[in-house]
C-alpha cells in the first residue's frame, strides 16, 4: 500500500466518525430550535384564540370547529393553568404516511363550561431537516475527501522529490560500475539525515567492493607468479639431456598437474568475478557467431572421437558479455566432446532465445542435487581434466546474465538448454 | 637480437633469461621499474618483455615510456592479472602482445620470435632451418625448395616447433598455443599426436629429414 494510499485512508477512518457525531450534533440542535419556535407560536396562538374565544358567542360556529390544527372539546377535566406541549403523528391522507406536529393541549374555561383546547402545528420540515443535514455532510465530506487525496498527492510530489531522487538513485546503483551516486543535501531534516546515512553506506560500500575486487586480483597475482616460476623451472629442467624416461614423465606430470591447479584458480576467480557482478554488459553478443566459433575450434576435437555433428544455427544477440558468452559456450560444448563416447554425436541448435547442446555419453544422469554445484566431479573421472567447476561457472554466467540453464537426460542423450528470459 | 626481460620474481627472471638465450638471444634484465626505465633510456632493445606488477612502479608505465621514446622495440606484458581491463589497457598503450602468467616459456620465446619477425622485416623474411624453408607473408613451406601444403594447425605447429628447435616441447604447451585457453576442454592431447603424425609424414613425403622426435614421457624436439 502507497503511503499517500494509508495515510489518506487513515485520514477518513478518523474522519468518519466525527462527521457521524458532527451531523447528529447539528440534528439535535436544529430539532430544538425548531421545536422551540413551534411551541412559541402555538403558545401565542393559544394566547390569541382565547382572547377570541372570551369575545366570542356560546353558539358561535368556532366551538364545533374539529381539525388536526384546533379543536375544542367540552370536558369535564379541571381547568389547567398551563398548557401541554409534546410531539405527535398523525396520519395524512394525502400523502398516506404519518406527519410529525407538535400539539398544545390545555382544559380552559368559558362561559361556564370546560373545554380541552388542542392545537396542532406541522413540523413536515423536520425530516427535510434531516435529509438536509445528511447532504450538506455527505458533500462536506466528500469536499473534504477530494482535497485530502489532491494535497496529499500535490505534498508527497513535492515534499516527497528528495526521497524519490534518492530511491531512484539506489535502484540504479551499480557496483561494477564504481561511480556512486551523490544524494545531495535537501531543505528537509528527515531527508537529509536519510542521505547522510546513504552516502555513508554507499562509499563504504564502494570502498568495501574496491578492496574484495583488489584481494581476488593479488591473490590470482599471488598465487600464479609462484605457479609460474615452478613452470618455468620444470620446462628448464625437461631440457636437460641426461634425465631419464621415467623422470621426464614425472617432470611433465608435474606440470600438467600444476597448469591444472592453475586453471583451478583462474576458474575460482572467474567464478569470484561473476558474483561480484565484475562483468556488467548492457549490449549484445552475437551467440550464432560464438557458438560458429568453438565449433571451428573443436571440429578437430570431435573430428577426433569421430562424432557425427548436428547444427542448427539461427541469428540470435543476447545480452551477455562476449567474455563470458565465449566461456558458457566453450564449457558447454566442451563437455559434449569431453564426456562423448567414441562415434557418438552432438547436436547444437541455437534459435533467437534458446541454446540446446545434446550429446551421447555413456555416463548416468548427473544427479540433479549438486548438478550445478562447485566440486560435484561426476563419478568417473575422466583423464584428469576435469575440476568440477566447468558446470557450476555455466550457472553462475546464466544467473547473473538473466539467463536460465536446465538439463535433461534420456539415454544415452544428455541436454543442456540455456534460455533468454525475455 | 638484444632483449630485456623486466621481472622482480628472481626465480621467473632467471628461468625465462636462460631459456631464450639458450634460444640465441642476448637478455639483459630489470627486477625494478627503476632499473627498467633506466636500462631502456640507455640502451636499445629489440624486444622487452615486462611484468605488470613491480616494486617502484608499474610496467605499464615503462610501456608509456618506451612510446614516447618512439621505441622500435617490440613490447610483450606477461602479467598475473588476466582481467580483460589489464589485457586491453596493455595494448591500448602500445603492448605489442600479452601473456598471462603462467605461460609455457616455450610459448614465450615463440611470441618473440613471431614479434621480433614482424617487427624486423614487416614479416618479409623467410624462416630457414636447413632445407626447411618458410614464407610467413605466404604462409607456405618448402622442403628443398619444393612447395608442401600444410593445414592451418600443421603449419603453426611447424613454426613453433622451429622456434623452439632443440628444446623439449610438452604436450600441453602445443595444444595451448594451437587452441589456446580452450584447449583444456579437450581433455586428452591425443589430438596432437595427430596432427604431429601427419607433419612429420609430410615433410618425409616431401624427401624432408624426419627432424620431429618424439621424447618419451615429455613431448617433442624439433631439430
Amino acid at each position: 500500500m502507497k503511503l499517500l494510499t494509508r495515510s489518506t485512508l487513515y485520514f477518513l477512518v478518523i474522519m468518519l466518525p466525527i462527521f457521524a457525531i458532527g451531523a447528529g450534533y447539528l440534528f439535535k440542535k436544529f430539532d430544538k430550535e425548531i421545536r422551540h419556535e413551534t411551541d412559541e407560536e402555538l403558545v401565542n396562538d393559544k394566547i390569541q384564540w382565547m382572547r377570541y374565544l372570551d369575545t366570542a358567542k356560546v353558539d358561535n360556529a368556532v366551538l364545533l370547529l374539529k381539525t388536526p390544527e384546533f379543536s375544542l372539546t367540552p370536558t369535564t377535566a379541571p381547568v389547567q393553568k398551563k398548557p401541554k406541549l409534546k410531539g405527535v403523528r398523525i396520519f395524512q391522507e394525502p400523502e398516506n404516511s404519518y406527519a410529525p406536529f407538535r400539539e398544545l393541549s390545555q382544559v380552559i374555561s368559558f362561559h361556564g363550561q370546560n373545554y380541552l383546547l388542542v392545537m396542532r402545528k406541522s413540523q413536515i420540515e423536520k425530516d427535510d431537516l434531516l435529509k438536509n443535514i445528511i447532504h450538506v455532510m455527505l458533500i462536506a465530506f466528500a469536499g473534504l475527501l477530494f482535497f485530502a487525496i489532491l494535497f496529499n498527492f500535490i505534498i508527497s510530489r513535492n515534499v516527497w522529490k528528495p526521497f524519490h531522487i534518492s530511491l531512484e538513485k539506489i535502484r540504479h546503483l551499480q557496483l561494477s560500475k564504481l561511480d556512486m551516486p551523490q544524494f545531495e543535501q535537501t531543505n528537509v531534516h528527515e531527508f537529509n539525515q536519510l542521505n547522510d546515512a546513504l552516502n555513508n553506506m554507499s562509499t563504504r560500500i564502494a570502498q568495501d567492493y574496491t578492496t574484495m575486487k583488489e584481494l581476488t586480483e593479488d591473490a590470482a597475482h599471488e598465487m600464479q607468479t609462484p605457479l609460474a616460476i615452478v613452470q618455468g623451472k620444470l620446462e628448464l629442467l625437461l631440457q636437460d639431456d641426461t634425465l631419464s624416461e621415467e623422470q621426464l614423465k614425472a617432470i611433465t606430470q608435474s606440470s600438467d598437474e600444476l597448469q591444472r591447479l592453475s586453471r583451478l584458480n583462474h576458474n575460482l576467480l572467474l567464478l569470484a568475478k561473476i558474483e561480484n557482478q565484475q562483468f556488467h554488459f548492457t549490449e549484445r553478443t552475437d551467440m550464432a557467431a560464438v557458438t560458429e566459433k568453438y565449433l571451428q575450434l573443436f571440429d578437430e576435437l570431435m573430428a577426433e572421437k569421430q562424432l557425427a555433428v548436428e547444427q542448427t544455427i539461427q541469428p540470435a544477440s543476447w545480452q551477455l558479455h562476449p567474455a563470458l558468452a565465449d566461456i558458457l559456450v566453450s564449457n558447454l560444448l566442451g563437455n559434449a566432446i569431453k564426456y562423448n563416447t567414441h562415434g557418438g554425436s552432438i547436436r547444437v541448435s541455437l534459435t533467437a532465445t534458446t541454446l540446446m547442446i545434446t550429446n551421447t555419453s555413456d555416463h548416468p544422469e548427473i544427479p540433479p542435487a549438486g548438478r550445478f554445484q562447485r566440486f560435484k566431479k561426476q563419478e568417473v573421472s575422466h583423464g584428469g581434466a576435469s575440476n568440477g567447476l566447468g558446470l557450476a561457472i555455466c550457472k553462475k554466467i546464466t544467473d547473473s546474465s538473466s539467463l536460465n540453464i536446465s538439463y535433461h537426460y534420456q539415454s544415452p542423450f544428455h541436454t543442456f538448454t540455456v534460455t533468454t528470459n525475455s | 637480437m638484444k632483449l630485456l626481460i623486466i621481472e622482480d620474481e628472481p626465480a621467473l627472471r632467471t628461468a625465462i633469461q636462460q631459456y631464450l638465450e639458450r634460444q640465441g638471444y642476448v637478455c639483459e634484465v630489470a627486477a625494478d621499474f627503476r632499473e627498467a626505465i633506466h636500462k631502456v633510456n640507455e640502451f636499445e632493445y629489440d624486444c622487452i618483455v615486462a611484468d605488470i606488477t613491480l616494486p617502484f612502479g608499474s610496467g605499464l608505465e615503462v610501456v608509456k615510456e618506451l612510446k614516447h621514446m618512439s621505441s622500435r622495440a617490440g613490447i610483450i606484458i606477461i602479467s598475473a592479472k588476466d582481467s580483460l581491463e589489464d589485457k586491453l589497457q596493455g595494448l591500448e598503450l602500445g603492448a605489442d602482445d600479452y601473456l598471462t602468467k603462467p605461460f609455457h616459456l616455450s610459448e614465450l620465446n615463440a611470441r618473440i620470435n613471431a614479434l621480433l619477425r614482424r617487427k624486423n622485416f614487416d614479416g618479409n623474411t623467410s624462416i630457414n632451418f636447413n632445407e626447411i624453408t618458410i614464407k610467413p607473408t605466404s604462409k607456405t613451406v618448402f622442403i628443398n625448395e619444393r612447395s608442401i601444403t600444410l593445414t592451418g594447425k600443421e603449419y603453426q605447429l611447424l613454426l613453433y616447433l622451429i622456434a623452439n628447435q632443440h628444446r623439449v616441447i610438452t604436450k600441453s604447451a602445443l595444444a595451448g598455443h594451437l587452441w589456446g585457453d580452450s584447449y583444456d576442454q579437450a581433455g586428452s592431447y591425443d589430438f596432437i599426436y595427430t596432427h604431429i603424425k601427419n607433419l612429420r609424414k609430410k615433410m618425409l613425403e616431401a624427401g624432408g629429414e624426419d627432424y620431429i622426435k618424439t621424447v618419451y614421457g615429455a613431448g617433442y624436439r624439433f631439430g
